[in-house]
């Protein structure tokens, strides 16, 4: 164990090995056995090759981020031994199924230099000569690796059994071939000795990703049409509300390009429903004409943006933050808007819905941010939080007959206005891109045209008077404030845990982000003016949350702390950072 | 949601009326279109209410405030996903869009294309002037070949789009042409297509007295004529192809095509085609324990 109080097995091989599958039973196997565990996963834009890999990150505390390294290395292809192999900490093991596997010069100075074990499990031969399938390869490493674990077997058998649950007739075979596994001998495979207290409690816990948390936020706030084009990593918000679409009833559609999505989303939110859609950078450019129109016509629009790298095509199947900006200034114009982010499976779940009340409330686009890391991580949670109330902001039947004909577009002090629907018996009106008058007829006049403006504008500072303050975890006091937003708030929780719980002495706080904008700032100034030190940490090249924060505020930090090479911060990175303010 | 107005009175062109004034061009396609989209809508005893009028941007889309109903005036050639998206939502709205060759066959034709395939169920008024006129008289997706214009004074070198071919090659359930001096014929026609369960292509044959000089409106009035005669039949796809494929000469206008077994994309979808709820009356908090149940 190289980290204090967490072990790190990573599993990699090539892309279509099943890396996913073996992660997951691992995962969920741990929970079983009453460990908490971070899911973490790295995966090659192409569908069988390449090397990919999911480590999983264990600990009797809860765990919300990855180590750079891990302590063991479970290989199932040469792709993935030369990838991985300079991940392996210190003293740490190798299994691998490799038959014939060369290590080079290069490679045996590693394994040598770091002390690292390397065993071969001839697994495909031992499979056959149990009796196994070949596919069964996988189940029987699980063996090998939960022998080397010293954990109990039943959490790991459980787990089998409730994965084959629709197919009963392999359920035996694979637990053979668990029991085969642990049966393997070799002089190197030494048990670790965990120093872990398992927990109970934890059996009824869930395991869920970030893209799942926010496919249960649109059904749990009311989507009743989600439109997508698929785009790593927002995908499997679209796959999953699919597979889940007979029991919600929602329509779930794959549309032919993100314009047709981002209008498609218009128009039935203009219906009356309440639709969203999600893409990630990319498909958010070709967005953004809409997100301007919804503006304009004050439609209710939501998009997840989950972030991936760019420019162009960058990084497909990677991590980082990089999208900020380009959110907080999407489409053509000036007119409000909310830009959010997400950075775990409860904010996901929680901020889809605010993201849907808000949107109909101001009648605004509101786009919500993620991150591959927050998106199609597995995270260790109690469970969702409690769903929120819906809000839609609409004038009530009772209301409808009183509205008169330029009612829909009004001059009002907020700047928000009577929002009824088609199909309703009450004034119909023009939701026109045009600059319009209350009735949504056009006008060019100049006059008109900037009391228009500024009442819609209007609703900038109203919704800023409405949002929330960043969230402080950690004492006002502090020596550091480190300041972050997305997925940054995972590792630099768990690395201001760790630096606590190994002797460090300096005063770590963090002040999170997730309303973005309309940004707000007092908080942060004030918490400021008493830190010896503020630290912004971004998951991006430039630093854009510090350059919003300069733009609406003035304030610059004494440090930033920037990654841009599509892998997010690991947790000993931070470590790394806080320690160096020591000095 | 409907009101004793709209069940007990019966809709009348005054409640179509617009106290905005009308800015086309004297002599514009546009004027008798209006007319007959308002005719068809008042024949069907369509209420304002139900209405729901989608415009594209052109000149079209400039009389979006000269006429009643729930109107949504989008952006240049987005007016089918737009549209679609409010069909889908609420299909008791009677949902016309209405956009120019510009838009239907350049900046959107790819939305064309698949809504074809979807079969939202929708009436597309395609105003076919073969020529931008609103932003004075550019060449079009459909303008004819070396025809000079502006931005391309030496003549168009592409072919042009044939609109009934290219929507009757992605197997439209329903396509008709019509030109815009016929207004009863117009009239007929966009009640067919409001009728229709399905995607209703309809291709207006408009005069542009602007900007094109290649085809005015009597150079229409010599060619066109009616595809309803004796032995038609609209639902052969192989004699609607053929029907529709002469439009030098003489041109053929009525219903080209009608698929008479077409079912449109929410009856289509597996898990939408059985709920008699609207996905605008479901909006409410759901109970997601079942799902996360699956993640114990």
């Amino acid at each position: 164990m190289h980290i204090h109080n967490r072990f790190v097995v990573k599993v990699s091989g090539a892309s279509g090995q099943g890396i996913n599958s073996v992660g997951d039973t691992i995962s969920k196997s741990l929970k079983e056995s009453g460990l908490y565990s971070f899911g973490y996963r790295e995966y090659p834009s192409l569908i069988k090759g390449g090397f990919a890999s999911f480590q999983v990150d264990f600990s009797d505390q809860l765990l919300n981020s990855a180590a750079e390294h891990c302590d063991i290395l479970l290989v199932l292809s040469v792709s993935a031994f030369t990838a991985y192999l300079p991940s392996v900490a210190p003293n740490g093991t190798v299994i691998h199924s490799v038959i014939g596997l060369q290590v080079s010069e290069q490679q045996q100075a590693i394994l040598t230099e770091k002390n690292i074990s390397l065993i071969f499990v001839p697994a495909q031969q031992l499979v056959k000569e149990a009796g196994g399938h070949p596919l069964m390869a996988n189940t029987f490493l699980l063996g090998v690796l939960w022998k080397l674990l010293g954990l109990p077997s039943e959490p790991l058998l459980q787990v089998v059994r409730k994965q084959f649950e629709k197919k009963p007739d392999v359920i035996e075979p694979n637990i053979a071939m668990i029991e085969a596994g642990k049966a393997f001998e070799d002089a190197g495979l030494i048990p670790v000795e965990l120093p872990f207290t398992l927990n109970s409690d934890l059996v009824d816990d869930i395991i869920i990703g970030g893209n799942q948390a926010i496919a249960l936020g649109a059904v749990a706030g009311g989507v009743r049409a989600y439109y997508a084009y698929p785009m790593t990593p927002s995908s499997s918000i679209l796959s999953y509300l699919a597979s889940i679409s007979h029991q919600t009833g929602m329509l779930v559609k794959q549309i032919e390009d993100e314009i047709s999505v981002a209008q498609m989303t218009v128009g039935s939110s203009f219906a009356g429903t309440r639709a969203m859609c999600g893409t990630s950078g990319g498909g958010f450019d070709l967005m953004t004409e809409t997100v301007s129109l919804a503006g304009m016509t004050e439609t209710p629009f939501v998009c997840v943006v989950a972030q991936r790298p760019g420019p162009a095509t960058g990084l497909p199947t990677w991590t980082n933050a990089a999208d900020l900006l380009l959110a907080v200034f999407s489409g053509h114009g000036e007119y409000p808007k909310v830009v959010l982010a997400a950075s775990d499976p409860s904010s996901c779940f929680t901020l889809t819905q605010v993201a849907l009340n808000l949107s109909e409330e101001y009648q605004i686009p509101v786009i919500l941010l993620t991150e591959k890391q927050i998106a199609e991580s597995h995270f260790h949670l109690k469970d969702l939080p409690a769903s929120i109330e819906i809000s839609r902001g609409l004038v009530p039947e009772s209301e409808l007959g009183s509205l008169s004909n330029m009612d829909r577009y009004k001059n009002t002090e907020s700047g928000v206005t009577p929002r009824w629907l088609p199909g309703q018996c009450a004034p119909t009106f023009d939701a026109n891109s045009d600059e319009h008058l209350g009735d949504g007829s056009l006008t060019e006049d100049s006059g008109p045209s900037k009391e228009i403006f500024e009442r819609r504008m209007r609703k900038h500072d109203t919704i800023a008077a409405a949002l929330p303050e960043p969230e402080l975890f950690g004492e006002e006091a502090c020596d550091v404030l480190y300041v972050g937003w997305g997925s940054v708030k995972l590792t630099v929780l768990d690395a201001i845990q760790l630096y606590q719980q190994t002797g460090g002495s300096k005063k770590c706080s963090y002040l999170h982000y997730e309303y973005l904008f309309p940004l707000k700032t007092e908080r942060l100034e004030a918490l400021a003016q008493t830190a010896q030190k503020v630290v912004f940490v971004e998951n991006n090249g430039t630093g854009q949350l510090a350059k919003l924060v300069r733009m609406e505020s003035g304030f610059t930090p004494d440090h930033i702390v920037l990654k841009n090479e599509g892998r997010p911060f690991f947790v000993n990175e931070i470590l790394s950072e806080i320690q160096r303010e020591e000095n | 949601m409907s009101c004793t107005t709209c069940s007990t009175k019966t809709t009348t062109l005054a409640d179509y009326a617009s106290p905005n004034a009308l800015t086309w061009c004297p002599g514009c396609g546009n004027f008798g279109i209006q007319v007959a989209l308002k005719q068809a809508l008042v024949a069907l005893g369509v209420t304002p209410h139900q209405a729901m009028l989608c415009y594209d941007i052109g000149c079209n889309g400039n009389g979006s405030d000269k006429i009643g109903g729930y109107r949504f005036h989008g952006l240049h050639g987005r007016v089918i996903p737009l549209a679609a998206g409010i069909a889908c939502a609420n299909k008791n709205l009677t949902v016309v869009m209405e956009a120019g060759d510009g838009a239907t066959f350049g900046e959107g034709i790819n939305h064309l294309a698949h809504a074809v395939r979807a079969n939202f169920n929708i009436t597309f008024i395609c105003h076919n002037n073969e020529n931008y006129g609103l932003t004075k008289g550019q060449a079009s997706a459909t303008t004819r070949k070396d025809i000079p214009m502006n931005s391309s004074p030496d003549g168009v070198t592409s072919d042009p789009v044939h609109a009934q071919r290219f929507v009757l090659s992605l197997g439209v359930s329903f396509s008709a042409r019509v030109f815009s001096g016929d207004i009863r014929g117009m009239n007929t026609i966009f009640q067919a297509a409001m009728k229709h369960p399905g995607f209703s292509f309809v291709e207006v044959l408009q005069n542009c007295p602007s900007y094109n000089k290649t085809t005015p409106h009597e150079w229409y009035q010599q060619r066109v004529y009616n595809v309803a005669t004796e032995g038609y039949d609209p639902s052969d796809r192989a004699a609607a192809l053929a029907a529709a494929e002469d439009v030098d000469e003489k041109i053929a206008t009525g219903i080209i095509f009608q698929d008479p077994h077409s079912v449109p994309f929410m009856s289509r979808d597996a898990v939408r085609k059985d709920i008699p709820t609207e996905l605008t009356q479901e909006v409410q908090q759901y109970d997601v324990s079942q799902f996360t149940a699956g993640m114990r």
